[in-house]
């Protein structure tokens, strides 16, 4: 027990891989960023606007990129509200014009109304840079650790200390 | 080395590799099965352009375009063992006034058609579920859910425009798209152009249409209330 902490190098070798491990998986995250041209990629589904089709802790893979065509009607996209931070994944039912100033309506699945009462105060429309991307990829369940995590805070806690207790019990 | 630890990484590691190369397979499983949707008619069989506001709190007036149609199709083959759910929708497009180019889009009418598998996520009633559930007589795939026969069908979205002005417009033309959603893998579309053994959506597009000068004023009235906020 303890065995690393007394060996300096061990320690540092140590350190290194956990950094290494780190660096990777931002790097990853990053360069899908930049290949998908969106600040977020991947997102998990909070709520149940869209059912049947995606339901919470569904993973989403998004693309945001018009390579051969505008974001069109019946697009799942999501989007974010100027002045709230959480990420709307909805699908687009209406579109008046074309290119970088369209108008764009949304609406759940789920929901019996569009997207008009979400929008911030005063905004009828979406535009184009309020979405972070379409939906081009699914993978259902995945993502729910997260929401797990994000709602019961004491299982962040105890995943900490299970890890921390892995990290010093473990004998190399 | 050989800690009960080491051993359920390994175990959990397995069982994610495992995981993911079955998801990765079924998801491509979808590029080998042929899909061949096909439409019969498209039509619109009554046009019809009111007056209402946009909620019932708003003093602006627009002009709204009640379209009534006929659909056939046949989007059997869609369904298959990735298949969760079908979202079938019906759009009206028409130019935009002053440039060729642009195109107004709306959503008129749609409809999610869940495959037997996912029956149980069905957001609808107890007894419509029970009902549905029974439809498919315990068949893991259903394909005769893909088949639509819709007769003078009310829409289910009554269409404006931001400019508030909808009346007389003329190249109006319905199309109908689909989008399959699978269990996993990537959502697809109705294509314009075959790829492999995908078969563009033939036939989706409606005559192009007129729609009528507005009602006389009586009859908006009382339409009024019906707009409600399902604009």
């Amino acid at each position: 027990m303890f065995s690393s902490l007394g060996n300096p190098r061990q320690a540092a070798a140590q350190l290194m891989n956990f950094g290494l491990i780190l660096s990777t998986a931002f790097m990853m995250w990053k360069g899908l960023s930049v290949i998908t041209d969106s600040p977020s990629p991947i997102v998990v589904v909070l709520s149940g606007s869209m059912e049947p089709a995606f339901q919470r802790g569904d993973l989403l893979l998004l693309w945001n990129r018009n390579l051969m065509a505008d974001t069109s009607v019946g697009e799942i996209v999501v989007y974010n509200v100027k002045g709230k931070d959480i990420p709307i994944v909805h699908r687009v039912v209406r579109k008046f014009g074309e290119g970088p100033h369209a108008k764009l309506l949304t609406k759940g699945d789920n929901n019996v109304a569009d997207d008009t009462e979400l929008y911030a105060r005063g905004q009828d429309y979406l535009d184009r840079t309020d979405i972070i991307g379409s939906v081009v990829g699914y993978l259902p369940f995945v993502g729910y650790v997260t929401i797990m995590l994000s709602e019961h805070p004491w299982m962040k806690t105890a995943m900490l200390g299970i890890m921390g207790l892995v990290v010093v019990l473990q004998r190399e | 080395m050989y800690s009960s630890i080491v051993r359920l990484q390994n175990t959990f590691g397995f069982f994610t590799t495992v995981t993911f190369f079955i998801a990765f397979v079924i998801s491509l499983s979808d590029f080998f099965s042929v899909r061949t949707p096909s439409v019969g008619v498209l039509k619109t069989t009554n046009l019809q352009v009111v007056r209402g506001r946009p909620h019932y709190y708003s003093s602006k007036k627009e002009e709204y375009a009640i379209i009534k149609f006929s659909l056939d199709a046949d989007l059997s083959s869609l369904f298959t063992w990735n298949t969760k759910q079908l979202f079938v929708y019906v759009t009206a497009e028409w130019p935009s006034a002053g440039s060729q180019n642009a195109t107004n889009s709306a959503v008129i009418w749609d409809s999610i058609i869940t495959a037997p598998s996912s029956d149980h996520l069905a957001t609808i009633g107890p007894i419509a579920l029970k009902k549905l559930k029974k439809s498919a007589g315990g068949k893991p795939i259903d394909p005769s859910r893909g088949k639509l026969s819709l007769k003078n069908q009310r829409p289910k979205y009554q269409i404006t425009h931001p400019s508030g002005q909808l009346a007389s417009q003329e190249d109006v033309q319905l199309k109908l798209h689909y989008n399959v959603q699978p269990w996993v893998g990537i959502l697809t579309w109705n294509q314009d152009q075959d790829w492999w053994n995908w078969k563009a959506l033939k036939n989706g597009l409606s005559k192009k249409f007129r729609l009528p000068a507005l009602k006389k004023k009586d009859e908006g009235k009382k339409k009024t209330a019906s707009t409600g906020n399902r604009s």
